[in-house]
């Protein structure tokens, strides 16, 4: 499970360097009156901008409680207990099963693909290399790979499936393209950060024998990093199985289509046996991934010990796994890619594309952009508050920090006791990360007005379930001896909490909150398309009235608003660090 | 006298404000045994990274077959490097690469992308890359993963990488530094004889004097970037290379 960490950061955009998790560098003196005046700062901002979106999420202002709801929400809940389990909606739920497995499969294997060239192409290594020193034209080339991987990036995968499910239609192309670009271009990302950390010798000792820089980076680079790269696939997959989820919500079929028919018609049970089929596909994704990525964890600190470098045989039972299930899923959806050179296609992109331009700001003029940019902006900040406090809470229970793990505690009782807490904080997290946030804000609307408010609860309450999980992760990966030195002392398991976990974690939370908050204003955009309102509502709208060039302003507005979280992001980080 | 195969005039390397080598003159002819020696820090390596190619003059011409590293198109300096083998110290071999494959590696230059791709697959030349393997000393270690070999096993890989590749010259950048002493000198006779056998010039940086002046007929002293002897075997004095020494204990604080 440790990798998790040093993935979540690696893939942040902000973070400085790909794989170190950030934890706090210790800092130097002469700065250090200047950087807890900047911190104080920082903190007056976030809680000014707190209490801003608060209010204009419309908390204790509006009503947004529908009380004629709450039977509809037990009726709901009481259905759990008896999902529809007859042959026949089994049989469906299984097959929209596979069929999601097979989005998710085949996603992350173009993901891959697209990873493995676009980060070839965006690393340093790639340019930096030649006998001539021609800087200018390196940097150039390099900032280009780098600034094409942007836009994509920035894209959410439903953004990418309704752009595709006009151009293809119904077609299993859309959902594999939907995924596979934009977690490309974040492989791609991560892939070329992981090849400029491998050692450069044996490249440029090819290159030195006349070898061409293909083959080079094919001999001398691509075998050390790939095994990271393909572990880096795996957690890819995990993602891939709720984006696969939610592309079904708006109309690429397999289980998110069926729960959204069953949401229409209202059928608790039929809900209720599809939410349990999705959960168990996420957890066994979730178990399989972090499986591999921990047995790669092992490997690369044995190396990095001089163990010298090991095959890693659940690597590579994985990967042949993973090609059965690629041509299983190709013949399961029946995957045709000649779809992607017919005419009709590119006749629809192209008039879509030439509908689009020039982009429009359309009846909402530029003050409703700004203010629904406004308003998506509130709607990430009370979601990733919410889910800052909330995992916060459960991953103190979830974790097992280094110095209980040696220690005899307390009697039989108090240890049972805290094995059952531990599970059952971990199985509440699981699930909350499993359900994907637009089937979160529809149980939502059952109970609450459409707005901001719903859709950021929705947020909230997925995003809990992976910030619990990172948290935890590491609250488990302290450096276990100040706290046993405190304890050493006579400090009772409390004490050792407040004055050894939480002053060496308080940074690294603030740093995952701060990555999972850009998350979530990409995520924005996926629960207002069930009608929780912003940038993501709006964009909902102008694309099925066909106003394609307002759809194109608003997706600009989007990603600028990103880059202006990612921006701010790094900015808090880099003063917390 | 036939072309010559290296000819640096007035070359310099500089890194920002640190000069690495400067105003180096060298001209080495076919058929040559040169030794480069001198303290550590006196510019060896880079000197090495001018001739193959790998490192860019800041000043002054390279010439290395015929090619001008500033001036020739990207194909043929590649050309040029193909017929230019390197022996490093750290080996720099590929550890998660199995043997066949390392030695292979020597003829990506002339290789084509697909059969470099392929050759991962099903090695391709097998024959040949055992021949070169047993020439080492080292034939069953084919399939092996090179990571799991002992440092002399890797600078034997190395070498047969060399083999295969079939240069004209060789560079070795103290190719037995890093192994002990023993394995070192069978290694550096192995390399010799080699060499004499194919007929191919021989150009080695070391920081092991005794073994420089027992096998070479030139040697060059570098200090400080700069070329402070460069002379037949025997009519080289102990003092001059006393000199190249005291230089270094004169001036480094440790």
């Amino acid at each position: 499970m440790t990798t998790t960490c040093r993935w979540e950061a690696a893939e942040s955009p902000g973070s400085s360097s790909g794989t170190t998790t950030p934890p706090p560098a210790p800092e130097r003196g002469s700065g250090a009156a200047v950087r807890s005046r900047r911190r104080r700062g920082w903190a007056l901002l976030i809680v000014a901008a707190i209490v801003v979106s608060a209010v204009a999420a419309g908390i204790g202002r509006e009503q947004v409680i529908k009380s004629e709801g709450a039977g509809s929400l037990l009726d709901f809940f009481a259905a759990a207990a008896s999902p529809r389990l007859d042959t026949e909606f089994l049989a469906l739920t299984g097959t929209a099963m596979l069929t999601t497995l097979a989005y998710a499969v085949l996603g992350t294997a173009l993901s891959l693909v697209i990873g493995l060239i676009g980060g070839v192409l965006s690393s340093q290594a790639w340019w930096e290399s030649g006998v001539r020193a021609r800087r200018g034209r390196r940097l150039a080339g390099w900032g280009f790979a780098r600034a094409v991987l942007v836009v994509p990036r920035g894209i959410h995968e439903v953004v990418w499936g309704l752009f595709f499910l006009v151009v293809f239609g119904i077609d299993p192309i859309v959902a594999v393209l939907a995924i596979g670009i934009p977690f490309g271009a974040v492989t791609a990302k991560v892939f070329s950060e992981l090849l400029d950390e491998t050692g450069r010798k044996p490249y440029s000792a090819l290159l030195a024998a006349g070898a061409s820089k293909r083959s080079a980076v094919l001999y001398g680079l691509l075998p050390p990093a790939l095994p990271d790269l393909l572990s880096y696939g795996f957690y890819r997959f995990e993602c891939a199985i709720r984006s696969a989820a939610i592309l079904g919500l708006v109309g690429a079929g397999g289980l998110g289509f069926q729960l959204a028919l069953s949401f229409q018609t209202l059928r608790y049970q039929e809900i209720w046996t599809l939410l349990f089929a999705l959960i168990l596909l996420s957890v066994a994704a979730d178990y399989w991934s972090s499986l591999v990525r921990s047995a790669r964890a092992r490997g690369r600190r044995r190396s990095r010990d001089g163990g010298g470098v090991r095959r890693d045989p659940l690597l590579t039972a994985s990967l042949v796994f993973g090609a059965v299930l690629i041509a299983l899923s190709v013949w399961w959806v029946g995957l045709d890619i000649a779809v992607l050179w017919s005419g009709k296609a590119w006749e629809f992109g192209i008039q879509l594309l030439s509908e689009a331009w020039p982009p429009s700001v359309g009846d909402t003029g530029v003050g409703g952009l700004i203010m629904l940019a406004g308003v998506t902006l509130a709607m990430s900040i009370v979601a990733i508050t919410i889910a800052f406090a909330l995992g916060a809470l459960f991953a103190i229970p979830a974790s097992t920090p280094a110095h209980g793990r040696d220690h005899i505690e307390r009697g039989v009782l108090a240890r049972v006791a805290r094995k059952t807490a531990m599970l059952g904080s971990r199985f509440v997290l699981v699930v909350l990360r499993a359900i994907p946030p637009p089937v979160w804000a529809l149980l939502l609307l059952f109970v609450m007005y459409p707005g901001i408010l719903p859709g950021a609860i929705a947020l909230a309450v997925y995003t809990t379930g992976v910030l619990g999980r990172l948290m935890a992760e590491s609250v488990d990966n302290l450096d276990a001896r100040p706290l046993r030195a405190i304890r050493a002392t006579g400090a009772s398991a409390s004490q050792v909490f407040c004055y050894g976990v939480i002053p060496a974690a308080a940074p690294r939370f603030v740093a995952y909150g701060l990555y999972r908050w850009e998350v979530t204003i990409r995520e924005t955009v996926v629960v207002g398309v069930v009608g929780a309102g912003g940038l993501g509502l709006l964009l909902d709208h102008q694309i099925g009235s066909f106003n394609y060039a307002g759809a194109l302003t608003t997706l600009a507005t989007l990603i600028l608003l990103t880059l202006a979280v990612d921006f701010t992001s790094a900015a808090i980080r880099r003063s917390v660090r | 006298m036939s072309s010559p195969i290296f000819a640096l005039n007035d070359v310099g390397v500089s890194y920002g404000k640190n000069t690495a080598l400067a105003g180096v003159d060298l001209t080495v002819h076919p058929g040559e045994r040169v030794a480069i020696i001198g303290p550590s820090g006196a510019g060896k390596s880079t000197l090495i990274g001018v001739l193959n190619g790998t490192v860019a003059a800041t000043s002054g011409e390279v010439t290395a077959l015929g090619c001008d590293y500033r001036r020739a198109p990207a194909r043929e300096i590649r050309r040029s490097q193909h017929r230019i083998g390197t022996i490093h110290q750290r080996f720099d071999l590929v550890e998660q690469l199995r043997t066949v494959h390392n030695v292979n590696a020597g003829r990506l230059g002339s290789w084509p992308f697909w059969k470099a791709a392929l050759s991962l697959l099903l090695p391709r030349d097998v024959q040949r890359v055992r021949a070169a393997l047993d020439r080492v000393g080292i034939g069953d270690k084919l399939h092996h993963r090179t990571g799991d070999l002992s440092g002399g096993e890797q600078q034997r890989v190395a070498i047969a990488r060399v083999l295969v590749q079939d240069p004209v010259m060789i560079l070795a950048d103290e190719p037995v530094a890093s192994i002990d002493p023993a394995r070192g000198r069978e290694i550096m006779s192995l390399l010799l004889e080699l060499s004499a056998e194919a007929g191919v010039t021989l150009l080695a940086c070391l920081h092991d004097v005794e073994m420089a002046l027992g096998s070479f007929e030139r040697v060059v002293g570098l200090r400080a970037g700069q070329i402070a002897f460069d002379k037949k075997r025997a009519d080289l004095t102990d003092d001059e290379v006393d000199a190249l020494y005291a230089f270094e204990r004169a001036t480094d604080p440790r």
